[in-house]
């Protein structure tokens, strides 16, 4: 018990372990008044694009052998807040280390808009993108060429 | 400039030359789509010995144009947020409305 308190009072001599009540935002929420007003079947891409605005990610789905397909429309966002532990200390005169740890969740709030082969709308949903995102359906470059 | 953009008249060649070459290109099976962003963050930082309070706030212009195949464009959306962000504390909420009309209402082609 000893032994570790004095540990402890000499890592805290040498470095700088605080506390961090921290909040990172990324991009705004989609208006989900008027994402609820969407009307499957009816609107269109440019309809959702005029009401939403611009998407973070476009994706392709449903592929078809002639290459027509559907299309995702992806918006996500993220508000993080919560205490952490921020620790730094010297390495050598010149250089430093940092730790940092959160407790933040890691998956974002988002919508996803799906449109037919025509760019009609055909489904919407709200979540969790991780479990909202299709998967996509061509092999990267990278994959391909092997 | 990209009100100079017209679906059914412009060309995929036509916004590259006013608009430059995009972040990304995205195959949508025989469409395409070019997305242009900018994103921009404000970090606030306030240490007391052993606490620090931070606040990151980051927002993005997007822009995304659509082509069909023949490289005409189709459709194309606009989000304009990095004018948005907000030095503030981790207890403040950054997105309120009457903050966003506010700095709306400072940038040219944005605000009412």
């Amino acid at each position: 018990m000893r032994g570790s308190l004095c540990c402890l009072l000499a890592l805290l001599s040498v470095s700088c372990v605080t506390g961090e009540f921290a909040q990172r935002t990324v991009n705004e929420p989609v208006d989900l008044q008027l994402l609820r007003q969407l009307q499957v079947g009816k609107d269109d891409l440019g309809t959702c694009l005029a009401m939403l605005g611009a998407p973070v990610d476009a994706r392709e789905y449903d592929v078809a052998a002639d290459g027509t397909s559907g299309l995702a429309l992806v918006w996500f966002w993220s508000r993080q807040v919560g205490w952490g532990l921020r620790a730094s200390w010297s390495i050598t005169r010149e250089a430093s280390a940092s730790f940092e740890f959160d407790w933040a969740g890691t998956n974002m709030p988002g919508c996803v808009l799906w449109f037919d082969h025509d760019l009609k709308l055909t489904n919407y949903r709200e979540g969790l993108v991780g479990e909202l995102l299709p998967k996509r359906t061509r092999p990267s470059a990278a994959a391909s060429t092997q | 400039m990209i009100k100079q953009l017209v679906p059914g008249q412009t060309t995929a060649r036509e916004v590259v030359e006013k608009l430059g070459g995009p972040n990304e290109v995205v195959q949508l099976g025989r469409r395409t789509a070019y997305r242009y962003d900018s994103s921009t963050s404000k970090s606030a930082l306030f240490s007391l010995l052993l606490v620090t309070f931070a606040n990151q706030d980051t927002r993005q212009d997007r822009l995304w144009v659509f082509f069909d195949e023949d490289n005409n464009l189709t459709h194309f959306g606009a989000t304009y947020g990095s004018h948005r962000t907000q030095y503030a504390m981790p207890w403040e909420d950054v997105h309120e409305a009457s903050d966003n009309e506010s700095r709306d209402a400072s940038r040219a082609g944005v605000g009412k």
